[in-house]
């Protein structure tokens, strides 16, 4: 068969507007979850038995369900029940938010459970109340043990935007399909999303390994 | 005139017993070693003074402060208390000088160039003012520990609590940290001392705690207990650490 490149060319504008949306997606879902993870898992690790049971059910939750799943609840069913008119963009924000939240919990909670106790406690010992030790002392360890599951799960989460094609929001994938339908180029364009995707998790994946590097494992 | 006392003080851990109603008055001034076999509850002991475990029955004042007088209050307790423990634990991301100027910082709010200064000079007095700017894990263990009794130092302590400071140190590491805790004593610091270095307790101590299933079972002079112990568990149990 032959293979027409030049194709790529004319739609790179598309694909670079789909590569936009993806972004957007992936980077305000991502400081979402990632605040929403950081709470859920102190909550699991230091809550009292009230706040570690609200988070482990949210955890368990959104662990248990997949994330197409999610995200046509938030798309189609949250308006039904809240009555509230909820667009696509929105919908795929909230569910990385809601989906890496969760995962985000397990990682945060096992990152400051795996900093030594005796650290706390000598923490404790020169007088400082827990939440300034958690600041000061495991919360900097926690979060060099942190940065190289944090980047694994960024990474998940980037490419699982590609899966709110189901509820028709304009990223990357979807541009794709949408350009295929045009004019069955199915090489091509689908090379090109996939390059794409490449590019996006590449240089993630090169700043994770610039932040590793400037701190120290301890 | 006495700074810490414990009144009755039991701790369980479940069903597990290992404080059994302790009467104990430690004066300011006095270096207490406390021994016992493994489990006896002296660690425990040590360790409810500065409410890292919490007393479950009878009561326990420090400083004039009871330990069940809530979160605050023990706060200011473990300010009055300083611990150095087996493991050292010294924070792996702060230098030496950073450890010790922590505490004044953070918990007394002294001023950055003061805490330094201080930090510095206490550092000085453990051997260590060349290794100031060293990370923990360029120390050796009984650099480390001394940094770790200048980083409790740090924070004025009237009652020194120390947990087994030399049984994680190779013998030749001991002598080191010893001799800055024999120091201690010899300024006036109030200390409690959970060790097997008996040496340490003949030398140093002004008094010796035996300790067996969570009671005080012998508690005297140093010299005439080691000297002539009276009780066999105790004769015992001096022969299998000397």
């Amino acid at each position: 068969m032959q293979t027409d490149w030049s194709v790529v060319l004319t739609f790179l504008p598309q694909l670079l507007a789909g590569a936009k949306v993806t972004l957007q997606i992936t980077l305000f879902g991502l400081v979402g979850g990632t605040l929403l993870g950081v709470l859920a898992g102190l909550m699991r690790a230091y809550g009292g038995p009230i706040l570690n049971a609200i988070a482990f059910a949210y955890v368990e939750l959104i662990r248990g369900t997949p994330i197409v799943v999610q995200v046509m609840f938030l798309y189609f069913a949250l308006p039904v029940l809240a009555g509230v008119r909820v667009d696509p963009m929105s919908a795929a924000i909230l569910a990385i938010v809601v989906n890496a939240g969760a995962y985000i919990a397990e990682i945060v909670r096992g990152a400051f459970l795996s900093i030594s106790r005796g650290l706390t406690e000598a923490g404790l010992a020169i007088g400082l109340p827990h939440w300034k030790v958690l600041l000061y002392i495991v919360g900097p360890l926690a979060f060099r043990r942190l940065i190289p599951p944090l980047g694994n799960q960024f990474i998940v989460s980037l490419k699982d935007t590609s899966l709110f094609i189901v509820i028709g929001v304009g990223e990357l994938t979807r541009t794709g399909q949408e350009i295929m339908a045009a004019n069955f180029r199915a090489v091509e364009i689908w090379t090109a999303v996939a390059v794409f995707y490449l590019l996006m998790t590449g240089s993630l994946t090169l700043l994770l390994r610039m932040v590793e590097k400037r701190m120290r494992i301890l | 005139m006495s700074i810490i006392e414990f009144r009755q003080t039991s701790k369980h851990f479940g069903d597990l017993k290992v404080l059994d109603q302790v009467d104990l008055s430690i004066d300011a001034g006095q270096v207490v070693v406390l021994i016992g076999p493994s489990g006896s509850g002296k660690s425990t002991l040590l360790r409810c003074i500065n409410g890292l475990e919490q007393i479950t029955g009878g009561d326990l004042v420090v400083d004039g402060i009871s330990v069940r007088e809530g979160r605050r209050r023990l706060q200011q307790i473990r300010q009055e208390a300083g611990m150095v423990f087996q493991q050292f634990n010294l924070f792996p991301q702060m230098t030496a000088l950073e450890n010790v100027a922590f505490g004044p910082r953070k918990v007394r709010g002294t001023p950055a160039a003061e805490a330094r200064a201080q930090a510095l000079a206490l550092l000085e007095k453990v051997g260590l003012k060349d290794r100031a700017s060293h990370y923990p894990s360029e120390l050796s263990g009984g650099q480390q520990q001394r940094v770790a009794i200048a980083r409790a130092l740090a924070i004025r302590p009237k009652v020194m609590l120390f947990d087994e400071p030399t049984s994680a140190l190779d013998p030749e590491l001991k002598q080191e940290v010893l001799s800055v805790m024999r120091q201690l004593a010899q300024e006036g610091m109030t200390m409690v001392v959970v060790t097997h270095e008996m040496a340490f307790a003949r030398q140093v101590g002004t008094r010796l705690i035996f300790m067996e299933n969570g009671k005080i079972s012998v508690d005297g002079d140093p010299r005439e207990m080691i000297g002539n112990p009276p009780s066999g568990r105790l004769r015992d149990f001096l022969q299998h650490v000397e």
